[in-house]
């Protein structure tokens, strides 16, 4: 246990976003992977990630039915990353009135401390007046300015806000915090057409189109991108005007984890296991060092160095997966 | 009449310098007496007599309508606007101004706005005869075969109508019907009304000897256009309407020292300056044509499409310039030949599409240089716009027309793949087609007949195009069924001044079975042979009977005999066909498979060349597939494809079908033929590059993994990794490193390149 207390420590640290967060882009990708290995290994120990997953009125059955199998689908992915059945939340149907969501909002801020992380997932119609946009639940409906109150109230420094309602571009600028993610479907609340947004990020969340470093995680950056050009393809494809444009306003998306796959999704308490982790996170600081050389070095000179990092980091994979079931190939 | 009226959006117009628009002359008896004389210095180029002259009318006790007729010979278009719009309100009923007002619209390039005041005029008066030829006019500016109905019915009431002659002979001279447009210039000069100036006469005449085959060198010493320089040493347009001409035919490289020539006799002629803008872009001189472009906005800043094609001057840093070079092999007494190719792409989509452009464009030299025996002389430019309103600036300074490519010369420009929805067109027929274009202007020296260029294009998109198959739509079967075929000699009128919808589409058809036909009595080489006819001079009635020893008339009737064999079965069981069709796309949307079988059959066998978007044979097939018959559903996709249907969904689902039944191969090449059509599409070259690599062909896979990666800038490691293998089975392992080490790069967990990266090492080590 001492090795996953230890990693935990680190994840707390860049958890919190000191010194680890100054880091340039270019190491994101290899130390999302130390992060997410890290926050598996110390599950219950250090931070945690809480989910809050809502599907409002849909109005007509087909949208009703849809807005709940995505929701249920986003909330399988939310139990599959934080390795825990407690600590998500789903409002469907009937229950997802405005008390209910309420009263979960609140409940989370109780739960989740600054260190935790906090999930919102809103899906269903919203709908902009010109002055405030509203969330349609049955019964009332919220606005966005009750629901900035409620968002407000949590704790948890971390928090990944995905909005995927008509007109839920309009609530941006309002809902905007430091260390906050936004990302919403459209641009604004001009856009009012019933978005396609969600439909994608349930497939970001449930399948590896969207991990393009092969890490089995999908970040929030991997998983908002992903989601946004096949919104902007099935416009395409259908020679339509695209009616909706997602927006993401906040930093660090590309640290942000909203899914794990394959062996990423795995937990373990094997001393032997949790050692070859930590030393894989070493290697990745190296890989992250080189690759921040590059700019300054000779090319074949990058590339040999790239190579013998990579190499070492291949060859403790291989151990890895020959201790453990294969995860993806 | 305020309802009519207010059809009229106010326009906003600016003062503008003396003669800075070129205005036609008018015509009409009705013009004010004021005026002649200030028309008269006008009209023989002395400028500061005539600006005194229409300046003292402006300022003087006349009519509205007389004033305005002053402010517009001033170039003050927004006070000229202002008078004719006061005058029609002071007197609803005036038709004259009316008249006057919508050619003043036409100068400012509104023809919608003069359309509806012309309307306007005729519902007051349906029989005005100005009215109506300025109505004609403007259809014909357009190219609009109602323009020429009129201008009949207009000379069938008054056979001295002057204006109406000259604007017949100038149809006329557009179609090619040379002898008819010299009768109409003589009638015209029979009628000349006293006090007008025969300047558009003589205009008229010398493009007509220009026609005839003077070369358009020698066209400063003709005696028409020195009789108009005589008349009016200031009157450009002789130059310009000379131009013109060339331009309808083609000839680009000849225009250009015409529309020198007006810019110098006449400075101020706008519509040179932008003609020649137009024509230098089409030559390649971007910046030259820049230079003539803002010159002319300065003068003519009305013209959307002198405004459009700045605008998208201004973006020519977002193209990306490749030069290709190739060498022809010798061939006979023909030393080899060194060609070069520029692609002008968009920066965003040039390394996804650079491979297939290039591929098809030197394949099309090489066919048609093989074919047709001639070589390309100078450097051949293909541009793609991925923006169709850009590629329709590009060719016609206006947005919004339905054109696919355009060949200027060497030149050829048309719509990227990405510029319209998938399965909107095949790009790759498209630039086969453009490209035998460069060849039949080239060796004809641009005087090829437009039937016969669009002829061979279309017959070469039948015989050896990327999805060969002579296909021929239904319109052009219902065209032929009732008689609408028109005669070869005259051929070239369907496609300038169509008189009925679908008359265009139907001519390319025609022309392309003429071709097929002209095949299959004499042999191809005689296609190559009547080309040559052109290489001079010649009417298309000459050609035909040079080439092949037979009246017109009797040509026609072989053709006619050739192409109802061809299509017997069609033109018999047409209406058969029809409801087959009809009833297996009504059966398709109530599921009734077996009912869709049977008339999709029925269909398919009285006319297999329909492969339209909702062919028969895809109906029959998913119909197949519906009813559990898989491979007599491959069957029918495979006859779809056999008989020129390209459609991208279609083909991916025979390769997807081909796939399960284990018929490898056929599925890889069935899926690399959608590139061609559908080529921007990553899964597609994903699929494609392991299927290559699979198949042994590491060449193949390597240009798809390469347009994935340039593709596809979401996911470069999954790119990288089929490179890394693609060179690996090349027998290249330095590159095969670089790009893997590239994958890993992107994504160092990616595990089947870690594995790649362990064995290199491991190999490395034995």
């Amino acid at each position: 246990m001492a090795a996953a207390a230890k990693v935990g420590t680190a994840v707390k640290r860049w958890a919190t976003g000191d010194r680890l967060l100054a880091a340039g882009k270019a190491r994101a990708a290899s130390t999302q992977w130390f992060f997410a290995g890290a926050v598996l290994l110390a599950s219950g120990v250090s931070a945690d990630t809480y989910s809050l997953v809502v599907s409002g009125l849909g109005g007509e059955p087909g949208y009703e039915q849809r807005f709940s199998e995505q929701a249920e689908k986003i909330a399988a992915a939310s139990r599959n990353l934080t390795g825990s059945e407690a600590t998500t939340t789903l409002l469907t149907g009937a229950k997802a009135d405005r008390e209910s969501v309420r009263r979960e909002l609140r409940s989370l801020a109780a739960k989740a401390g600054p260190d935790d992380e906090v999930i919102i997932t809103l899906i269903g119609h919203g709908t902009f007046d010109g002055e405030q946009y509203r969330f349609n639940l049955p019964g009332p409906d919220l606005t966005a300015a009750e629901l900035g109150t409620l968002f407000d109230a949590l704790r948890a420094r971390r928090q990944l806000i995905v909005n995927a309602t008509s007109a839920s571009g309009a609530v941006v600028d309002s809902w905007k915090r430091e260390q906050r993610l936004v990302i919403t479907a459209t641009k604004s609340g001009g856009e009012r057409t019933a978005t396609r947004f969600a439909e994608h990020w349930v497939s970001a969340l449930t399948s590896l189109e969207a991990d393009t470093n092969k890490d089995d995680i999908i970040t929030a950056t991997e998983a908002f991108e992903y989601a946004t050009r096949k919104v902007t393809e099935s416009f395409k494809s259908d020679a339509l005007l695209a009616t909706e444009h997602s927006r993401l306003s906040g930093e660090n998306a590309g640290r942000f984890q909203v899914a794990r796959m394959g062996t990423a999704a795995r937990v373990t308490s094997d001393p032997a296991m949790n050692e070859m982790y930590a030393q894989r996170v070493r290697i990745e600081r190296e890989l992250d060092a080189v690759k921040e050389r590059k700019a300054s070095m000779v090319v074949d000179a990058y590339y040999d160095e790239l190579e013998g990092v990579l190499v070492r980091l291949a060859q403790l994979q291989r151990q890895i997966d020959a201790k453990q079931p294969a995860g993806r190939e | 009449m305020r309802a009519l009226l207010s059809t009229i959006p106010v326009v906003c117009f600016l003062a503008l310098p003396l003669a800075s628009l070129a205005q036609s002359i008018d015509y009409d008896p009705r013009r004010p007496d004021e005026l002649k004389s200030c028309d008269d210095h006008e009209y023989r180029g002395r400028e500061g007599d005539a600006q005194e002259c229409y300046t003292r009318v402006l300022n003087g006790p006349y009519t509205a309508v007389t004033r305005a007729e002053a402010a517009w010979r001033l170039g003050d278009l927004q006070r000229a606007n202002r008078l004719f719009r006061d005058a029609v309100r002071g007197n609803q009923r005036l038709i004259h101004a009316r008249v006057r007002w919508a050619r003043l619209f036409v100068e400012t390039h509104q023809y919608a706005d003069a359309q509806t005041l012309l309307r306007e005029a005729l519902e007051l008066s349906p029989s005005d005869v100005y009215g109506r030829l300025a109505l004609a006019h403007l259809y014909a500016e357009r190219f609009d075969g109602q323009a020429k109905a009129i201008v009949e019915q207009v000379l069938g009431e008054d056979d001295r109508n002057y204006e109406a002659h000259l604007l017949a002979a100038r149809m006329l001279l557009e179609e090619g019907q040379l002898d008819e447009a010299d009768a109409s210039l003589d009638r015209a000069a029979k009628s000349t009304p006293d006090g007008l100036p025969p300047l558009e006469l003589y205009s008229a005449r010398a493009t007509l000897d220009l026609a005839r085959g003077r070369d358009s060198a020698t066209m400063v010493k003709n005696t028409w256009v020195t009789r108009a320089l005589n008349y009016n040493p200031r009157y450009g347009m002789v130059f310009d309407d000379l131009a013109h001409f060339e331009v309808m035919r083609r000839r680009y490289r000849e225009a250009t020292p015409l529309l020198r020539k007006a810019i110098e006799v006449q400075p101020d002629l706008w519509s040179a300056h932008a003609d020649l803008g137009a024509n230098l872009l089409r030559q390649g001189q971007i910046e030259e044509a820049r230079q003539h472009l803002q010159t002319a906005y300065s003068g003519d800043p009305y013209s959307p499409t002198i405004v459009n094609t700045l605008r998208l001057l201004d973006r020519v840093d977002e193209v990306d310039v490749s030069s290709n070079k190739f060498t022809l092999p010798a061939s006979g007494e023909t030393a080899s030949t060194d060609v070069e190719i520029l692609l002008r792409l968009n920066r965003k989509e040039a390394g996804a599409l650079h491979p297939y452009v290039l591929e098809l464009a030197r394949d099309s030299v090489i066919t048609f240089s093989r074919r047709y025996g001639y070589r390309p002389t100078e450097p051949l430019t293909v541009e793609l716009y991925p923006n169709h309103d850009d590629f329709a600036v590009r060719v016609a300074a206006l947005p919004g027309i339905g054109l696919l490519g355009v060949t200027f010369g060497p030149l050829v420009v048309m719509d990227s793949p990405s510029g319209r929805a998938s399965g909107d067109f095949h790009w790759g027929t498209t630039l086969w087609h453009e490209m035998a274009h460069v060849f039949t202007l080239s060796m004809t020296d641009n005087r090829v007949p437009r039937w016969l260029s669009e002829g061979v294009s279309v017959f070469e998109e039948w015989r050896t195009g990327p999805v060969p198959g002579v296909v021929v739509p239904p319109e052009a079967i219902a065209a032929l069924r009732a008689k609408k075929f028109l005669s070869v000699a005259d051929l070239d009128s369907g496609f300038i001044r169509p008189q009925y919808p679908d008359q265009v589409q139907v001519s390319y058809m025609q022309a392309g079975l003429i071709c097929l036909f002209i095949e299959q009595r004499w042999g191809f080489e005689q296609l190559p042979v009547l080309l040559r006819q052109f290489n001079r001079e010649i009417s298309t009635k000459d050609a035909i009977e040079a080439t092949f020893k037979v009246p017109v008339k009797e040509f026609d009737e072989q053709f006619d005999a050739f192409v109802r064999q061809r299509y017997s079965t069609a033109l018999a069981r047409f209406d058969e066909w029809q409801r087959a069709a009809t009833l297996a796309r009504k059966s398709v949307e109530g599921e009734q498979w077996q009912a869709v079988i049977d008339s999709a059959r029925t269909a398919i066998a009285i006319f297999p060349e329909d492969i339209a978007s909702d062919s028969p044979y895809l109906l029959l097939a998913k119909s197949l597939d519906k009813t559990g018959q898989r491979e007599q559903a491959i069957d029918a996709l495979t006859r779809y494809r056999q008989a020129g249907g390209w459609d991208p969904h279609a083909l991916r689902q025979l390769a997807e079908w081909l796939e399960a039944a284990g018929q490898s191969m056929a599925a890889t090449e069935a899926l690399a033929a959608v590139n061609y059509g559908d080529p921007l599409n990553s899964q597609q070259h994903l699929k494609l590059g392991e299927q290559w690599l699979e198949a042994g062909r590491a060449e193949d896979s390597l240009r798809e993994f390469e347009v994935l990666l340039a593709l596809d800038a979401h996911d470069p490691a999954t790119a990288h990794f089929g490179m890394a293998r693609a060179f690996r089975a090349q027998g290249d392992l330095q590159a095969s490193r670089r790009h893997l080490l590239d994958a890993l790069e992107t994504a160092p967990h990616y595990k089947p390149a870690q594995s790649l990266l362990l064995q290199m090492i491991e190999e490395r080590q034995e």
